[in-house]
């Protein structure tokens, strides 16, 4: 009997099985995850490592060579790469805090509202990050547009000349664009996270003498740190990736927004215009560790002042 | 008709001798090999392009004015899609069609081992076309791309505005410069050069007749900085440093009409497909614009007019480039001209490829938009005449020419000079071939 019973034992006990069944949900994730990040990552690590040589005219064909890791020395001498990635930098110090003090302040004011009235204003609020980007981009060089659109004559009526298109105003009308697209999603977190602050210590507070500003400061804004740490990430994150917007800038203002403006504007340069793939991948590789690398360094420092 | 239906039908016969009657895409791959064992029916050749309004019926057209070719049209959604469903088809190594759409100039077609080498075919038919068409499809001497018609540019000059200043309309380039600084005390500038677009810069240079890109030998030579394309930068110079010229973008199309509607700009090069749109959205100005030739260097032998195109070209793997130039000869003929007939407007595609297109030219002057269409018509179909075709533009295109928009915004913008650009521009293209590998030399 007892032979029997050891026989038909499991090979899993009932922990097991059942921790096992609860990650196979996460097979399908895992599965998309491999074949659409996993994969491509390493393809492109591997495409890096190669360089494409042609001779003569250039009409013979071209032959693929290995370079090692001469394609990522080349990028890291890169004097444009960097200085594109400098100037995106420097635009992440001005539009991301921004961006996080209005969607802060706009969550902040929705948490203090009715609840119905802040359901209205949360959906209008939210539809910028609804447009998508190239879209939002077309609609705002309309807006600034000198001649037709509406925002230089709003100026002119306080006797301001002010044209978004020059070369002085371009980083303005961009980040005012980045802002508009971004300010919606990043009060939505945290306007959620504000309604999970248990209501108890507003009533004690209260009780203890406490404004509404004070209460907002010293218990809603710590609450909400750990959202703030995330949409921070995200919006650095971005931005460093910012794209489809100097893009688009770029054929108005062309002797400020050049062709490696930005890292991604680079690498897409390198991929599609040049043709020079390998170089393409290995900038793209060295771009994301430097955002990984810039986000490690949000992450521990915004951790730690929580701590 | 006739002509073209003889060559085929001789093409055709060489074909099924020579290749069983095999076609190129995927469909045709299959009836080729029946082909082998068995008398196939006509050749199917795969055609891709992005003419929504026209490219189908002009195909089913053809399909039944003959028995020996049946042309498959595929729609693409935009010269982009082209080049990517082209990429991707010639990476996977099938599907990959008989004829393409120009999507980008032949050199880079040629230089990516894309385009095939037609002479062969072509040099029966060269008859059927204007020398810029037959220019423009040439890399080193060879046809590797099919015969296709160059817009040629001309001038269309606010007449009113000119009038109203007594300003004589220019007919060289000195003289254009000099009524722009007539014109502009006055408030109107002489032309507009958009800041992303340096074409008209190309169209000077290669008016005046410089060569960016030759081959020599085995190798290209590079020259940026000649003096014939010195002396396209020395027309544009002084419009920017004297300020004379408008910068709008091309980008802000409602302020850009705006701005040509105003009278404030006098005068611009353009082509005749442009026309439609002018006179759609100049509406104040309708009326007012007049058609002449593009300005001529003052040395000029002989009037000639700067217009490029992307040729259409058969791509390698395809076996029946014959029957791919059998339908492009047929797109010369009046038949297929009145088959490319929009039926929503009733225009015909200007046959910008053949000899003579003066017959069909009163279909792309768009009414009450020029003082006297007659004339505007004329100075189309000379401009047509006179078109240069060829301009060069290296292995490289694609890797220099956003270089060129960097330089030539900045050069616009008044940070630097054309000549500075240029230089730069030769730099970039140098370091740029060394990195592909590619020989070169440059001459200074």
């Amino acid at each position: 009997m007892s032979v029997r019973a050891q026989r038909s034992r499991p090979l899993f006990g009932w922990r097991t099985m059942q921790s096992l069944k609860g990650a196979s949900f996460t097979l399908p994730f895992l599965a998309g995850f491999a074949l659409f990040v996993i994969v491509p990552v390493l393809m492109g690590v591997r495409e890096s490592v190669y360089t494409t040589q042609s001779s003569g005219l250039g009409f013979g064909g071209q032959t693929v060579e290995f370079a090692g890791l001469r394609n990522f020395a080349k990028g890291l001498a890169d004097g444009a790469f960097w200085t594109g990635m400098f100037r995106v930098l420097l635009y992440a110090i001005v539009v991301v805090p921004l961006t996080q003090a209005l969607g802060l302040g706009l969550a902040l004011v929705l948490d203090a509202a009715r609840r119905r009235t802040a359901a209205r204003f949360r959906i209008a609020l939210l539809l910028p990050y609804m447009v998508p980007g190239i879209v939002a981009a077309m609609i705002w060089i309309y807006q600034y547009s000198p001649t037709v659109g509406p925002i230089t004559g709003f100026f002119a009526l306080f006797g301001l000349d002010v044209n978004f298109f020059t070369s002085s105003m371009v980083w303005v009308s961009m980040g005012n664009l980045a802002v508009w697209s971004a300010l919606g999603f990043t009060m939505l977190i945290l306007y959620g996270a504000l309604q999970s602050v248990p209501h108890e210590i507003f009533e004690a507070a209260r009780i203890d003498g406490a404004s509404e500003l004070r209460i907002a400061w010293s218990i809603k804004v710590p609450f909400v740190r750990g959202s703030l740490v995330l949409t921070s990430l995200l919006s650095i994150i971005g931005t460093l990736q910012l794209f489809d917007q100097p893009v688009l800038f770029r054929a108005v203002t062309p002797e400020t927004i050049t062709r490696d403006f930005t890292p991604a504007m680079m690498i897409y340069d390198q991929a599609f215009q040049v043709g020079n793939l390998n170089y393409a991948t290995a900038l793209s590789v060295i771009l994301a560790v430097v955002v990984g690398i810039a986000s490690a360094i949000i992450y521990r420092f915004m951790n730690k002042e929580e701590s | 008709m006739i002509r073209s239906r003889a060559r085929w039908a001789t093409a055709g016969l060489a074909v099924t001798a020579l290749a069983g009657l095999s076609a190129c895409s995927a469909d045709a791959s299959s009836a080729g090999a029946a082909g082998d064992t068995e008398p196939a029916g006509p050749v199917t050749i795969e055609v891709w392009g992005w003419n929504a309004e026209t490219g189908e019926q002009t195909a089913e057209a053809f399909n039944a004015a003959q028995d020996d070719v049946t042309v498959k049209y595929v729609l693409q959604a935009s010269n982009v899609a082209t080049q990517t469903n082209f990429r991707n088809a010639t990476e996977a190594g099938s599907g990959v069609p008989c004829l393409v759409q120009g999507f980008a100039p032949l050199t880079t077609m040629v230089v990516n081992g894309w385009a095939q080498d037609i002479t062969e075919q072509v040099e029966g038919s060269v008859d059927l076309y204007n020398e810029g068409a037959l220019a423009a499809a040439q890399v080193d001497g060879r046809y590797y791309g099919l015969p296709s018609g160059s817009d040629g540019q001309f001038l269309i000059v606010n007449q009113k505005t000119f009038d109203k200043y007594d300003v004589e309309v220019p007919a060289t380039w000195d003289e254009f410069v000099e009524a722009g600084r007539e014109l502009g005390p006055h408030g109107v500038d002489i032309t507009n050069l958009a800041g992303e677009d340096p074409s008209i810069l190309m169209n000077l240079a290669q008016q005046a007749g410089a060569e960016w890109f030759a081959i020599e030998g085995d190798q290209w030579v590079v020259n940026f900085t000649d003096e014939k394309t010195v002396a396209a930068a020395d027309v544009l110079q002084p419009l920017i440093d004297e300020d004379l010229v408008s910068n709008q973008t091309f980008m802000d199309k409602p302020a850009l009409y705006k701005y040509f509607d105003s009278g404030k700009m006098a005068s611009t090069t353009t082509q005749w497909w442009s026309l439609t749109g002018l006179q759609t959205n100049l509406a104040d100005s309708g009326g007012d614009w007049s058609a002449h030739p593009v300005p001529q260097f003052a040395d000029a032998t002989a009037p000639v007019t700067p217009g490029r195109t992307l040729p259409s070209f058969v791509p390698e793997g395809c076996e029946n480039p014959g029957a791919v130039v059998a339908y492009t000869d047929w797109l010369t003929t009046p038949e297929a001209i009145e088959a490319g007939r929009n039926a929503e407007t009733g225009a015909v595609s200007f046959p910008v490829q053949v000899p003579d297109a003066s017959d069909y030219v009163d279909a792309v002057v768009p009414e009450d938009f020029f003082v006297d269409d007659k004339a505007a018509g004329e100075q189309i179909v000379t401009a047509q005449d006179r078109v240069i075709g060829k301009f060069e533009l290296g292995p490289n295109y694609d890797a220099w020419f956003p270089e060129l928009q960097d330089q030539w915004g900045k050069a616009v913008a008044g940070d630097i000079t054309l000549q500075e650009a240029l230089t730069a521009v030769q730099e970039f293209v140098a370091a740029d071939l060394d990195d592909k590998g590619i020989s070169y030399t440059v001459t200074e």
